[in-house]
């Protein structure tokens, strides 16, 4: 009887929690195609009472919402090849027994997660030292290894039974070789989750942009939500043109129609890469 | 000088028997040198009076003047137990609320509600913190916000949310349990998995009921990993979540008195006050109380439990 009652218990709070999660999205959702009027009047609800995709056609009349995506697009492609190349090859390195000095470099690795270099010599780096204020560059760079993912990677590479390496070095191949022909495909899985981390990472960062960019055609689409959620000349923000007074803005509609362009992409892909995450994850924490 | 030769020697002979290798790490030691421990030199403007124009070997050398100007105002106290309070609360809330949901989801024999539930709480994690701070202004805009509408039709007067400093810390836990709960669990998940099935066997033939199993087998057995978490929570207390704080609270400067962390104020000074020895002395002071505290908390750690160390 006990043993009943709390497993009711448990599905009730999982249950509860569950939607607590849920709902937040689906305000999001639903209340993006809400009419504006209704918005403004009645505020935002769980069932809007009258639809319309107003706030939707404008955002999209505009060229913002598309110079953003494109920047977002561009940084998380070239942000996740360029660091799963390099936290791969370098995590490879980290883990292969012939490198004595490994141990120096893991180290050295695990040090920059304990003691950051704090925002005023990073800021001074990018904007003062290598000049990249208002480039694509200063969204990509810093990203670029993470020691995190780095050591997962080298735990998984560990697993790997070392036979593999010295019959490819019997045969002739260089390192290089061995790692890329060899190692990398054996990877790949691990080296996929890795990706979806990253990826992630690419798309959901503002700190860079709101540190390093002030052009607002740099402006990835998180920072447009920033902008638009502080931003009241929205209409001369989307557009770039003068304010048209003879136009209702829908403002509020607006705000949630960038916040559903920006994660539609996340939660489309999400059942598929959900178990990639869970993989890494576990993967992550087995390592301890 | 014999010996020196003779290291050198074998440097230079590691690094060209294994050049491939060092070629393959070449690019995430240049990366690790630039954008780590370059700007740590960043640190050394605290000592400053750093004008731009001088650039950093040009400016003046103040000694620790910056650091007197901070701890003689009224904000550092302010900033540190602001960060200190808030990531204790996150770090209890998130990690005990993982633990009840990984332990509840690992008895749930219904498959789908299972997979169902799991996809829901684990949504949170995926999306960046503006969008959340927009959910956040839907639920608890004064005027349009779900919150107070509800209460409009129950009859009670809403409630100027954004106006009170008070309830803020409270709001950033429950939004920070949201976000990280559900991937945090999945860690948790991954562990109890992995406990043989072997002590539930014997448990169960010593007549041990499922909430026996729980607290005498689970709940020790994930006891390592939680540390590990812990620990890792601990080490960062002092580094706010910025990109959580800054995104919700913003420039709302009437909630600054509950919830001003260490790195919304190190980022004021430098972005919106050009102070660039101030923010840098916040850093440094930011800095060392992390690396003590995580010094401190690792010992205890290696005291109490030699499997949760971090090293």
């Amino acid at each position: 009887m006990r043993e009943r009652l709390f497993l009711v218990l448990m599905y009730a709070v999982l249950g509860a929690f569950a939607l607590f999660c849920f709902i937040p999205f689906w305000i999001v959702f639903i209340n993006s195609f809400a009419d504006e009027s209704l918005l403004q009047t009645a505020g935002y609800q769980l069932l809007p009472s009258k639809f319309s995709l107003h706030a939707y056609k404008f955002l999209l009349s505009g060229k913002q919402v598309f110079l953003s995506y494109g920047i977002t697009i561009i940084v998380t492609i070239a942000g996740t090849a360029l660091g799963v190349l390099l936290t791969a090859a370098y995590a490879y390195t980290l883990s292969h027994r012939k490198v004595k000095y490994r141990h120096i470099l893991s180290f050295l690795t695990f040090l920059t997660m304990l003691f950051g270099a704090g925002l005023v010599g990073f800021y001074m780096l990018i904007a003062n030292w290598l000049h990249l204020k208002d480039s694509v560059w200063a969204l990509i760079l810093p990203y670029l290894l993470n020691p995190f993912y780095a050591f997962i990677l080298v735990s998984y590479y560990r697993t790997l039974p070392y036979e593999l390496n010295e019959a490819a070095t019997v045969d002739g191949a260089n390192d290089l070789y061995i790692f890329f022909r060899i190692i990398w495909p054996i990877a790949l899985p691990v080296i996929a989750t890795v990706s979806l981390f990253y990826a992630l990472q690419y798309w959901n960062d503002w700190y860079l942009s709101l540190l390093f960019i002030d052009n607002h055609k740099m402006l990835p689409l998180q920072m447009m939500i920033r902008q638009l959620m502080s931003n009241l000349n929205v209409m001369a923000y989307v557009s770039g043109s003068q304010t048209q007074y003879n136009v209702v803005v829908p403002t509020y509609g607006m705000q949630l129609a960038i916040v559903c362009v920006t994660i539609g992409p996340i939660v489309f892909v999400y059942p598929f890469i959900q178990r990639f995450f869970i993989k890494g994850l576990t993967l992550g924490s087995v390592k301890g | 000088m014999e010996r020196r030769r003779r290291f050198g020697g074998s440097f230079v002979h590691e690094l060209s028997r294994n050049r491939y290798l060092y070629l393959l790490a070449l690019p995430g030691i240049a990366f690790l040198v630039v954008f780590a421990y370059m700007p740590m030199a960043g640190h050394l403007l605290a000592f400053q009076d750093y004008r731009l124009s001088d650039g950093i070997w040009g400016s003046e050398w103040v000694g620790f003047k910056n650091f007197e100007f901070f701890f003689n105002g009224k904000d550092w106290l302010r900033v540190t137990l602001n960060t200190v309070f808030l990531n204790a609360l996150f770090l209890v809330t998130g990690l005990g609320s993982a633990v009840v949901l990984a332990i509840f989801l690992n008895e749930i024999r219904n498959r789908l509600f299972k997979r169902i539930t799991q996809s829901f709480i684990f949504l949170p994690y995926f999306i960046s913190w503006l969008v959340v701070s927009m959910m956040t202004l839907t639920l608890f805009s004064t005027s349009e916000g779900l919150i107070n509408r509800a209460l409009a039709a129950l009859g009670y007067e809403g409630v100027d949310w954004y106006l009170m400093p008070s309830v803020w810390p409270y709001i950033l836990t429950v939004i920070s349990a949201w976000k990280i709960a559900g991937y945090n669990s999945i860690i948790f998940l991954a562990v109890i998995t992995g406990i043989s099935s072997e002590y539930y066997e014997s448990a169960r033939i010593e007549g041990a009921s499922r909430m026996q199993q729980m607290l005498y087998i689970t709940l020790p057995l994930m006891r390592p990993t939680v540390m590990i978490l812990a620990l890792l929570g601990i080490g960062r207390i002092f580094y706010g979540d910025f990109g959580m704080i800054y995104a919700i609270i913003g420039d709302n400067g009437i909630l600054f008195p509950t919830t001003d962390v260490i790195d919304t104020y190190a980022f004021r000074a430098l972005r919106q006050l050009g102070n660039f020895s101030m923010s840098a002395a916040v850093v440094v002071y930011q800095s060392c109380m992390g690396l003590v505290t995580i010094l401190i908390f690792n010992a205890i750690a290696r005291k109490v439990d030699a499997d949760s160390r971090l090293f």
